[in-house]
């Protein structure tokens, strides 16, 4: 028997287990309710369970555990972090709070900016003065420095966040600080600026150095409980964490560099979506993750996701390399409301999973935009996952004739406006992460998972022109899914504003030789072979006198004249495609170096199912009336079980497909089929 | 002003339902956001690309507002002269698809100060005129002016045609650039102020393929209905009754101190502002009438609707006036280029009108001013002249049940500082220090905001300054027994030289300081929850003689 290969994906409700036989020639799903004060008990637990239970295998024959966790967003939401100290350049302790001045919200006379994360008499200003250009202006106050730290000891502080100028050109005075730091304040968490984003705009930088210090001592406790359980559990092989960039890094790495996990969750879904469509040949894609409260949607262009240039969390901008995701505050809990104006807005609002919808019965009686489903007919009517749920159709008819006769509607006519307003609101998320990057979205698959993308996909397609969409096999555990099909990685920059001419080639080399030497340092700590090993060059670049740059890729195997003028069209190709022009007497200027490190990690083998051997009525359940909005009446629909489609059925639009975690919905004039890998793709 | 009765659409608005509606509403939000994201990127200027000061704006075939971007209140009044302004000029018959016109005249539409230069493109569908995208954008330029007129501060533009029929026309391009005083920055300021309209005008075709340019347009109209019903909504939440309130208004461009009246009748759903202030000055200070109005329809789309889509329906159930050639309403030539004080005034007015009605929604004084400092000179490392322009903000008056926010843009502004590494690096200056100013917040049971602190070193040239702002003598005031906050001032190193107000002359080495007054505080400061008053103590945030003699800390 071969090894397996565990993902276990901790959210706030169940703790998902994924479990793959190496060879590909077996799948399994577990699911445990989460322990939320001690999450890796329901960890532990679920994974000898599962794998007893699940695949008839023990701990003994595990050869990797990827996990994603919640540890660090949720302490950053709740403001559950340690007690910070931050030491910073002479004349700029108060920046963290004032940002780029700007106030979070334009007209709300009421609005408030996220909580600073230090205190103003723990922000320590010292003497010290880097220049722009690098040079040393003020050397460091070194008696100052220990002074602060005797200070922030003094004063109880866990960890400290060390930002000075310019950092990101000259490190050696927080470098420095970390040394003093060592000495006075030995057991201090400490986090230096230009170690998590070494780029310019200081802000930015700051703040996350900070979010890093005041996670740093959370996520560490987090694995020092963990560990030990999975060592106790018998577990074997390596360990890894998932970060917002869609790599998995070390439970070490994961120690010092909390702030890269804070998006990790949605960043998995993504890699396990790109990886199941890229499975079925599609490398281009719009992936679709819509669940109880909010949506996130992200781009894949060629295989490869797109990472966000800038990206705030929960309020605080944080540069670390994360995929470039939107959320938007829709799912099925959604609660639709009429406004002062007359107006139906759904969101964002949510009833969430308890009470939830009206039809679950546990209280609400808002409109939700699962009680439209339900009203609709597009979901069943008398219970959901799979029988496991009963729910009170009567309920959610209720919850939507309230509103219906307050807007003068009919009772049809407001369930599908609930659901057009919910598509809208999805829809101009993707138009941001699309046309607003330069990307048309009819050129892309939306793949959609989590438990109401499938039900909404078909709409959503079809209002911004999508062909086609893809439902993966299981659209419920993509999450867990996607921690097996993740490689290592991690990401290095450096900032050197250079204009790109026949001087800048010698720097050019220089700097991606040094990011070259940090990525083999980490290759050789993480133990991945040589052939296993992968660099990808990125030059952030812009005319001289932008400030938002394009990140465009390094040419492989091209040198001197021929490598500028390949950098040349590959800007101008961006620029125009992003902007719509180009400015050729202007002149190019390379701005960031970034190196990413991909150790690939052997991934879990998906085989193509045999195709079908009975007819598509085998797998006919039921007719069911639904409302469609094409005919404006009811129309006899059938219903198939997912479990029982393989591959080569074909089914006529309008129908139902109904499995366990997901309903999918395919409209009058669309075409589903099912693939070799199980997925349905609707055309049309 | 802006709505007058018009043909009846294709489509009757009263006939589609609230639900198309909200759904293309949601679509013409996304086209101007958009717009905006294309112009901030693409642009060269840190004015524009790193402080983000322009904005983007759709009109109807009208000129109706149809839909603003949420970035600059003050600059809707920039736009929503410009499509009056060039149907006045132009026989409409003659305008083509791919005309852009080009415009920043205050006194004549299309801008409330020169800096702020508007671009307009019209919307043709199938070979009609169906609507306009907009956009302005505030190009650090025309510095080291007078400003007794406007004939003193820049070039004056009235809406033009950049562009004849998608073609550009070098000439009117010529003429504008050479009256510019960085005129690389403008040329490629203004690139990505086309690339902006573009998107728009693409996009919105988009829409008419999508929808049918009949039921789009109805849509549009149904657009505005539906904030005007907001609106009124909104104004019958206030309790009707008139409601008065005055201040006083220094400026270091100015001698003397001017007062500022507003009467504010609340009429069931309509709500009537009459101002009165002195006659115009030869000074920067005037605000012209599509300026006063941006000011107003912000100002009670924050009280009463902040989701209000910001749109010509919003302004229908608001009346404005102020008499002809006074600073509120000023008339040709009436110089305007700091007339972002006096807007920030005009809300702080309407505010204090409206507390006793409102005491629940409505906030203490906010700064009172937009702080503007642009620093011009040749940069000694290229030899090139620069202009640098950074308006600095300050203290956000204290809520009903909360403080007001330290160190923020307020009102009609909210545009980013500039990243000191991106500042040095591009001017020959030091940001010394940047903080927030200790005690500046108004005492109050909720503390006013705290202003800002810029300490700026000349290197290497002669530097010619031009800073200005407002809240001098007479700090912000607090509401319902609470305390006023700290007020402005500009501090210069021994040495410097004062060529007019408003303007110095540093050499290398020289030193400004600027000080940005506070906001002032809500309620009586004696209220004020002990651990918080001991917490802002704590933090330096006051004085140990302001909690003693303010707060009545004891221990």
């Amino acid at each position: 028997m071969s090894g397996w290969r565990v993902g276990v994906d901790s959210g706030g409700t169940f703790t998902d287990i994924c479990l793959v036989a190496e060879d590909g020639s077996a799948i399994a799903v577990w699911k445990v309710p989460s322990t939320p004060d001690d999450p890796s008990t329901a960890i532990a637990g679920g994974v000898v369970e599962g794998l007893a239970s699940a695949a008839g295998a023990t701990p003994g024959d595990v050869v990797s555990f990827g996990h994603g966790t919640t540890v660090a967003t949720n302490a950053l939401i709740q403001g559950r972090g340690v007690a910070t100290g931050l030491i910073t350049t002479d004349g700029y302790r108060d920046l963290l709070e004032i940002g780029r001045q700007r106030r979070p919200h334009l007209y709300d006379l009421q609005c408030d900016k996220p909580a600073v994360l230090v205190t103003r008499d723990l922000r320590k200003e010292v003497g010290e003065r880097v220049r722009h250009d690098g040079r040393i202006e003020t050397p460091l106050d070194e008696a100052a420095v220990r002074e602060a730290a005797r200070q922030l000891k003094a004063a109880g502080v866990e960890a400290v966040a060390v930002m000075f100028l310019y950092a990101y050109l000259d490190p050696r005075h927080e470098l420095r600080v970390r040394e003093i730091l060592a000495e006075e304040f030995p057991e201090a968490f400490v986090t230096c600026s230009h170690e998590v984003a070494p780029e310019f705009r200081e802000f930015e930088r700051l703040s996350t150095a900070v979010v890093n210090s005041y996670l740093g001592p959370v996520m560490a406790r987090y694995i020092d409980r963990l560990g030990p359980r999975l060592d106790a559990a018998g577990l074997k092989g390596p360990r890894r964490i998932t970060q917002s960039n869609g790599g998995v890094m070390s439970f070490e790495m994961a120690r010092n560099q909390a702030v890269r996990t804070v998006l990790s969750g949605p960043a998995t879904g993504v890699v396990g979506a790109m990886n199941v469509a890229g499975l079925a040949g599609h490398d281009n894609i719009i992936t679709f993750d819509m669940g109880g409260t909010s949506t996130d949607v992200a781009l894949i262009a060629d295989g490869e996701p797109r990472l966000a240039a800038e990206m705030e969390v929960h309020g605080y901008p944080l540069k670390t390399p994360m995929l470039d995701i939107q959320t938007v505050g829709a799912g099925g809990g959604s609660i639709a409301h009429i406004d002062a104006g007359g107006h139906l807005k759904v969101g964002p609002r949510s009833a969430g999973s308890v009470p939830g919808p009206a039809c679950y019965g546990l209280g609400n009686t808002e409109a939700t935009v699962t009680d439209a489903n339900v009203v609709l007919g597009t979901l069943n009517g008398a219970h959901l996952l799979g029988g496991r749920m009963a729910i009170d159709a009567g309920k959610a008819m209720a919850a939507i004739q309230a509103l219906a006769a307050r807007l003068g509607l009919s009772v049809m006519d407001t369930a599908q406006g609930i659901v057009s307003v919910v598509t809208a609101n999805m829809a101009r998320a993707i138009r941001l992460i699309s046309v607003q990057r330069g990307h048309d979205p009819r050129d892309y698959v939306l793949v959609a998972f989590g438990g109401a993308g499938p039900l909404h996909a078909a709409r959503l397609a079809r209002e911004l022109d999508i062909p086609r969409v893809l439902v993966p096999r299981n659209p419920g555990i993509l999450c867990a899914l996607g921690l097996l099909m993740t490689d290592l990685k991690t990401n290095y920059a450096q900032t050197q504003q250079v204009r790109l001419d026949s001087d800048s080639l010698g720097i050019i080399s220089d700097v991606f030789a040094g990011l070259s030497t940090r990525a083999e340092a980490w290759f050789a700590e993480e133990g991945i072979a040589p052939g296993d090993r992968a660099l990808r060059r990125t030059i952030d670049m812009r005319y001289i006198g932008q400030n938002y740059e394009l990140p465009i890729a390094l040419p492989d195997g091209l040198a001197g004249t021929a490598l500028l003028e390949e950098l040349t069209r590959r800007f101008e190709a961006a620029h125009r495609q992003m902007y719509g022009y180009v400015a050729a007497e202007e002149p190019i200027q390379a701005v960031t170096f970034r190196i990413e490190a991909v150790g690939a990690v052997r991934q879990a083998e998906m085989r193509p199912a045999p195709a079908a051997t009975s007819g598509l009525d085998a797998a006919r359940m039921a007719t069911r009336e639904v409302w469609l909005a094409e005919a404006c009446a009811r129309v006899s629909c059938p219903v198939y079980d997912r479990d029982r489609l393989g591959p080569g059925h074909r089914i006529e639009g309008p129908a139902i497909v109904e499995q366990m975690d997901a309903t999918t919905v395919v409209l009058p004039g669309q075409v589903a089929t099912v693939d070799p890998y199980l997925n349905i793709v609707i055309e049309g | 002003m802006q709505d007058t009765p018009s043909t009846p659409p294709a489509v009757d608005p009263a006939t589609l339902d609230p639900i198309t509606v909200e759904v293309i509403g949601n679509a013409l939000a996304s086209i101007v956001e958009e717009m905006g994201e294309t112009l901030v990127r693409a642009s060269y200027s840190t004015n524009i690309k790193e402080r983000r000061d322009s904005s983007t704006c759709l009109f109807d075939a009208k000129g109706r507002t149809l839909c603003q971007a949420s970035h600059i209140p003050i600059h809707l009044g920039s736009l929503i002269g410009v499509v009056d302004e060039i149907a006045r000029r132009c026989d409409m018959a003659d305008i083509r698809e791919g005309d852009i016109f080009i415009g920043n005249d205050a006194h004549t539409g299309g801008g409330t100060h020169l800096p702020d230069i508007v671009l307009a493109e019209p919307i043709f569908y199938r070979g009609e005129l169906v609507a306009w995208a907009t956009n302005t954008a505030h190009h650090a330029d025309f510095v080291d002016r007078a400003h007794a007129h406007i004939f003193q501060e820049g070039l004056r533009i009235p809406p033009v045609r950049l562009y004849r029929e998608g073609k550009l026309v070098q000439d009117v391009l010529d003429l504008i650039l050479l009256n510019l005083q960085v005129p690389r920055e403008r040329l490629n300021d203004l690139r990505a102020q086309v690339a902006a309209n573009r998107q728009g005008v693409e996009r919105f075709k988009g829409l008419c393929d999508r929808y049918g340019k009949d039921k789009l347009l109805a849509a549009g109209d149904a657009l505005l209905d539906y904030a005007e019903r907001l609106t009124r909504a909104g104004i019958r939440t206030i309790p009707s009754g008139v409601y008065t309130f005055e201040d006083s208004y220094e400026s270091n461009e100015l001698d003397g101190t001017l007062t500022f009246k507003v009467q504010v009748e609340v009429k069931d759903d309509e709500i009537f502002l009459a101002f009165d202030a002195p006659a115009q000055v030869r000074a920067g200070i005037n605000l012209v009438e599509t300026g006063l109005l941006a000011t107003v329809y912000y100002a009670v789309k924050a009280l009463i609707g902040p989701e209000i889509p910001p749109n010509a329906g919003l302004f229908r159930p608001i009346h404005v006036k102020a008499p002809k050639g006074s600073i509120l309403n000023a008339a040709p030539p009436a110089a305007v280029n700091s007339r972002l004080h006096t807007g920030q005034r005009v809300v702080d007015l309407i505010f204090g009108a409206l507390a006793p009605a409102m005491p629940d929604r409505i906030i203490a004084a906010c700064n009172g001013a937009c702080v503007n400092s642009t620093f011009s000179g040749v940069d000694p490392r290229t030899g090139q002249f620069y202009v640098y322009l950074e308006t600095i903000g300050g203290g956000f008056g204290a809520r009903a049940s909360k403080d007001g926010l330290d160190g923020v843009h307020v009102h009609l502004t909210n545009t980013s500082n500039l990243p000191v590494e991106s500042l040095e690096a591009e001017y020959p200056l030091v940001l010394e220090r940047y903080e927030l100013v200790n005690g500046s917040g108004g005492a109050g049971q909720f503390r006013g905001g705290m202003g800002l602190f810029r300490q700026v070193r000349v290197e290497g040239h002669e530097c010619r300054t031009y800073i200005h702002g407002s809240r001098f003598e007479r700090g912000p005031w607090g509401l319902f027994g609470a305390k006023e906050g700290g007020c402005a001032r500009f501090d210069f190193d021994e040495g410097v030289e004062f060529p007019a107000k408003a303007r110095a002359v540093l050499q290398s080495g020289q030193r400004v300081y600027i000080t940005t007054p506070g906001a002032g505080g809500y309620g009586d400061p004696k209220a004020r929850d002990r651990d918080a008053v001991r917490r802002d103590l704590a933090e330096g945030r006051i004085t140990a003689e302001s909690a003693r003699e303010d707060y009545g800390l004891e221990d």
